[in-house]
């Protein structure tokens, strides 16, 4: 479909494009316009020409019969012959007479008369009388002494016709008695100038028509124009040249857009790079006292190395202290090194390690290294997963440490139920989801769960001493890989965590393997 | 045999802590607090082993160790306070044989400073061949021809690991635990690095090495495949 292609092609155009909606409103309504106007002067012109040659047919018309009247008055013809001969005359006579020479003359009997017709009607050579119509003979008839005429078609020998006008008076002849006098005037010259009129009418208007066209596109290109700048330039600001600028001449309306557009540019750039310096320095701040503590706590950590070793020398109140000092140096660590991953997220700085891995493998270390705490919390984990290895290209440090968090999350908050573990693939995405029966969270507390620093219930006591951060940091890890880290609660029902991956980088999926909520639970709160 | 090990830390609690734990260990312990004049402290002291911390004032601990290796191929372990990849890279580039994070464990630093020390895995040979070199092990000694080429012990080490069994292809995990002794998953860069300069050093052109070559998606292997 040609047709149809094209249309959708000038619809898109014209949807797509203001110039092309301008130019085409300006075209049409020009050429209604045009339009009407041509159908004015036309038909002002045709009319004009035909009343001037009704006029000058009338007048000659008029001369004519009373010519022809007075012809026949001062005759003194007694016979039929010199009748005959002189009404012969009569119509080359007039045949010749006048401006124009297309007219045609027919003298015929009024039929209805006492007596035969002894007279031959004269009548001009290739006249058809058929041409007069015959309400126009009657007309003639009733009317005394005055001209009636009509206008009709005169048939060609081609097979044309042209425009013509009849005009017909009655006429007593002495000894012949009624007759009617026609004259057929061919009007086919007027109709030649009107056509000719009415082509270059035509043709004038079509090139107006095309001239207004090609204006109104100068103009609305030039007007246009600025506008579509700007649009350009706003698009490169938006994808972050921020010192781009319009130009800004003259003093009309598009220099006044192009000084606000510009201002606004300015302003826009000089709050982005405040708060980008902001940024930069906050986070800067925080990798630098991160590694800034990392020397002292370095010394500290050596130092309770030593202590703790030595632990068995010491009273029992330093002993003891001994021990909480070492947990707590490693907790330290533990939340210093968190500080410094999210400091690196925020400073863009992390270069995920990606590799195909086995995802079995990643859960299996993760969940062997939360044994010991499962165990001290009586927590029995549940697992389950497909035979056989599932392959996916990820970074398995960040794998194992979010699944780890997951876990020792599930574990803290999960009031000694077992936990359940479970791996899903398919063909492009691998999901893993950690599933606790413990004390869940309501719908507040859902949304904030991937928060920095928020703690479900600030009352509750901390056991496992979590810093906080993990969350952010497995939700930025997840990001990392493309993925999605979705998470269901109920209160008092439990909570359970899904992480899905690609199962390569790149690739998209719609759906995750493993359902959310998981099986046999409802009416929880999910977190997309 | 007391090994002498030196300490470069221009922080004085963290230098005389690791000092404690070195000589609870039984370590014969030598200090210098600045980057300047680490090179004469090295020189005067002649360890065996160097603790260098990467940011010290004066000069850096990065240059300290080119001056070092510029005069010796003692192991040399870096201190870094940083796990940005340029920093680490930077320091083994300048020929640092391994580095620990701070904030370390007394354990971990004493196994990479135990595994630097390691006498070398005593071959059954004296001499190894490896395409145009020599190795000779009792001696460490490299010899193309007539020509002593001088390499680190590290490198002396992975070039031997290698040259033994010259049809074997080495996983970088491979090498992590046979020539730097990490037992655990470890940073893969080691490996790298080090095969870039033990390649300077022996290869005509390193850039199209012939004695270590790289075996694409595994690792190296000794000779041409």
């Amino acid at each position: 479909m040609k047709l149809r292609a094209a249309i959708d092609w000038a619809l898109g155009l014209f949807r797509r494009f203001l110039q092309v909606r301008a130019v085409f409103t300006t075209v049409v309504l020009s050429g209604i316009s045009l339009l009407i106007v041509g159908g004015f002067l036309s038909y002002s012109i045709g009319n004009g020409l035909y009343q001037t040659r009704v006029t000058q047919i009338l007048d000659e018309s008029e001369r004519g019969v009373v010519e022809v009247q007075n012809t026949f008055a001062a005759a003194t013809v007694t016979d039929e012959i010199a009748l005959q001969t002189l009404l012969n005359s009569v119509v080359p006579a007039l045949e010749s007479s006048g401006s124009s020479d297309s007219r045609k003359v027919a003298l015929l009997r009024t039929p209805g008369q006492l007596g035969a017709q002894i007279l031959q009607s004269p009548i001009s050579a290739n006249l058809d009388t058929a041409v007069i119509p015959v309400d126009l003979k009657i007309q003639v008839r009733e009317a005394s002494g005055r001209l009636t005429y009509q206008s009709v078609a005169i048939a060609q020998p081609d097979g044309t016709s042209h425009p013509g006008i009849v005009v017909g008076s009655p006429i007593e002849i002495p000894l012949a008695g009624k007759y009617e006098l026609y004259l057929v005037f061919d009007l086919n010259g007027e109709q030649q100038t009107l056509d000719f009129v009415q082509t270059v009418l035509f043709w004038g208007m079509l090139i107006l028509l095309g001239l207004i066209g090609a204006v109104s596109y100068l103009v609305t290109n030039w007007l246009v124009r600025p506008v579509k700048v700007a649009a350009e330039v706003s698009e490169e600001i938006a994808e972050g040249a921020l010192d781009r600028r319009l130009p800004e001449r003259g003093e009309d309306v598009i220099a006044i857009l192009g000084r606000s557009f510009n201002r606004m540019a300015d302003s826009l750039q000089k709050q982005i790079t405040k708060l980008a310096s902001v940024s930069k320095m906050q986070q800067r701040f925080v990798s630098d006292v991160s590694h800034e503590l990392r020397t002292p706590l370095t010394t500290i950590k050596l130092a309770g190395e030593v202590i703790f070793a030595n632990r068995e020398k010491l009273e029992p109140a330093a002993k003891r202290s001994a021990e909480l000092m070492n947990n707590q140096i490693e907790r330290f660590e533990v939340l210093l090194n968190d500080l410094l991953e999210i400091s690196r997220y925020d400073a863009g700085a992390v270069a995920a390690d990606f590799e195909i891995q086995d995802v079995n493998g990643v859960v299996g270390s993760a969940i062997a290294g939360l044994e010991p705490l499962a165990q001290s919390r009586d927590t029995v984990i549940q697992i389950d997963i497909p035979s056989g290895p599932v392959d996916a290209e990820i970074d398995g440090r960040r794998i194992e440490r979010l699944i780890r968090n997951l876990l020792a999350n599930a574990i803290e908050h999960g009031e000694s139920r077992p936990i359940s573990v479970a791996v899903g693939v398919s063909e492009d995405a691998v999901a893993v989801s950690v599933t606790d029966g413990g004390i869940g969270m309501t719908r507040a507390e859902v949304d904030r769960v991937f928060d920095r620093f928020w703690r479900a219930d600030p009352a509750r006591k901390r056991t496992t001493g979590g810093t906080g951060l993990g969350l952010a940091i497995s939700l930025e890890d997840t990001q990392l890989h493309g993925g999605w880290l979705q998470v269901w609660a109920k209160p008092n029902q439990g909570a359970s965590f899904r992480l899905t991956l690609p199962r390569r980088q790149g690739m998209v999926f719609t759906q995750s393997p493993l359902p959310l909520p998981p099986r046999g639970s409802v009416n929880g709160v999910v977190n997309e | 045999m007391q090994h002498k090990i030196l300490v470069v830390d221009d922080d004085n609690a963290l230098r005389e802590m690791v000092g404690i734990v070195l000589e609870a260990e039984g370590f014969a312990v030598s200090y210098h607090d600045a980057g300047t004049g680490a090179l004469e402290a090295f020189k005067s002291q002649s360890p065996d082993l160097v603790l260098l911390d990467v940011m010290l004032p004066g000069k850096d601990g990065i240059e300290v160790c080119n001056e070092i290796r510029s005069v010796s191929g003692t192991p040399i372990i870096m201190l870094t306070a940083k796990t940005e990849s340029e920093d680490v890279v930077r320091g083994l580039e300048a020929g640092a044989d391994d580095y620990v994070v701070k904030p370390f464990d007394p354990t971990v630093l004493l196994a990479r400073i135990r595994a630097r020390l390691r006498p070398l895995t005593s071959a059954s040979e004296e001499t190894v061949q490896i395409g145009p070199l020599t190795l000779d092990i009792i001696g460490h000694e490299v010899r193309r021809g007539t020509e002593k080429l001088l390499l680190t012990p590290l490198e002396f080490n992975l070039l031997l690991t290698l040259a033994v069994k010259p049809k074997q292809v080495f996983t970088r995990e491979m090498l992590l635990e046979t020539v730097w002794g990490y037992h655990y998953k470890a940073d893969t860069r080691l490996v790298n690095v080090h095969v870039q300069r033990l390649r300077s050093k022996i290869e005509d052109d390193p850039d199209n090495p012939k004695i270590v070559t790289t075996v694409r998606g595994i690792g190296y292997k000794a000779g041409q495949s």
